[in-house]
């Protein structure tokens, strides 16, 4: 089970991805990821953004997906997760 | 550790061929791809320390000629780079909360799952989710709300100026399971349309009518904006399409209001076109020709 850490923010996720603030700026513009808003205007990340930015730097570098890609991928193991999560929820 | 054997790559093997190598396996063992499974996991930590030791020229080299260092070095680098969990593992489990980004889909299921078991469902524990509508104006410029909860109790919502649909804001510990735990609540965004304004980033467009003359003659019109009316003066001879700038009335601090002018003409039900007018415009038309179809070359 996995401790959510809230409140990270863009400069920490910068440092901690390799990912610059530009580029974290142009994947929520794009909903790749979705950080939440914290007193009216700052946006604060949490582990599951960052597992999942991590997630598309692995399927952008080392698997070779293009950004046309990436969405649908993201749109496909969201709702894996849910579906799995669901059948879990069912059979308990 | 053999970066090599691990790559299954021989010594020789030039770094395209290396790459190509950790691709593949990496394809293959992505515990995103394999969740649940420790061992792929443990195979694709394994593979990743191999390719940061001998993935590029420099590492590799300084591996071939046995530096120990260069070795602690490319596995403290894939321990930084890999801190944190696998996405799969964000992703809810036995008696998790269940991630963000699944839980979009909450909702869609109802048929597939009342087919299968018979609507027979189970509450999640979770965190709460909330959708709030908003008005357009509202987005644009920010606002405050004030919300119940279901239990009962009130929420202060500061909505930031530019929020988009779909946005979820996170209030920290707010919420509470039957056990008393507190959880996080979430409260996701609609935004009502404007019938009248539509959002470009930034930037709000409205689309407003002028007639023949005014397009001609220019002139100062009224134009509706968020934050009230305001005077825009549109220059001689413009088109249908052309747009004119409102400044600094966008999304508040960020963006401008882009007007789009329309040429409309009067209802020839209702406008008759005397001889005088008609006379007047040929001579002019005769003065000025122009034909803006050879401008859009399509003679």
């Amino acid at each position: 089970m996995i401790t959510k850490m809230h409140s990270i923010s863009i400069v920490e996720i910068s440092k901690r991805t390799g990912v610059s603030e530009e580029t974290l700026s142009n994947y929520i513009e794009r909903n790749w990821i979705s950080p939440t808003i914290e007193n009216g205007h700052e946006r604060k990340f949490d582990e599951e953004d960052l597992a999942r930015i991590q997630l598309i730097l692995d399927l952008t570098r080392d698997f070779g997906v293009n950004d046309e890609s990436i969405p649908i991928i993201l749109h496909l193991v969201d709702q894996i997760h849910f579906l799995r999560n669901r059948f879990r929820d069912h059979l308990a | 550790m053999n970066p090599y054997e691990t790559l299954g790559v021989k010594p020789s093997a030039s770094q395209e061929e290396i790459k190509n190598a950790y691709r593949s396996l990496a394809k293959k063992l992505h515990p995103d791809l394999n969740p649940g499974n420790k061992s792929s996991e443990k195979k694709f930590k394994e593979v990743n320390a191999a390719y940061e030791m001998i993935g590029a020229a420099e590492a590799r080299a300084k591996f071939d000629q046995g530096e120990t260092e260069a070795q602690e070095e490319a596995r403290s680098r894939h321990q930084e780079s890999r801190k944190g969990p696998f996405y799969h593992e964000t992703q809810g489990g036995p008696g998790g909360a269940t991630g963000r980004y699944s839980q979009s889909f909450e909702g869609m299921d109802d048929d597939l799952f009342s087919s299968i078991f018979g609507n027979q469902r189970n509450p999640r524990k979770a965190d709460e989710l909330y959708q709030m509508s908003v008005d357009f104006k509202d987005s644009i410029l920010g606002a405050e709300k004030e919300i119940t909860l279901p239990n009962g109790k009130r929420l202060k919502v500061k909505i930031p100026a530019g929020i988009e649909s779909g946005t979820r804001l996170r209030f920290a510990g707010q919420a509470q399971d039957q056990s008393k735990a507190a959880h996080d609540l979430y409260i996701e965004i609609q935004v009502n349309p404007s019938p009248i304004f539509t959002r470009d980033g930034n930037h709000i467009e409205i689309e407003v009518p002028i007639s023949a003359v005014e397009s001609i003659l220019g002139g100062e019109i009224k134009v509706p904006t968020l934050e009230g009316a305001v005077l825009l003066k549109v220059p001689p001879l413009v088109s249908s399409g052309q747009k004119l700038r409102a400044s600094g009335l966008g999304v508040r601090g960020k963006g401008d209001q882009l007007v789009r002018l329309k040429i409309v003409n009067p209802d020839p039900k209702t406008t008759t076109l005397d001889d005088v007018t008609r006379n007047s415009l040929k001579e002019w038309n005769a003065r000025h020709p122009f034909d803006p179809r050879t401008e859009a070359n399509f003679k």
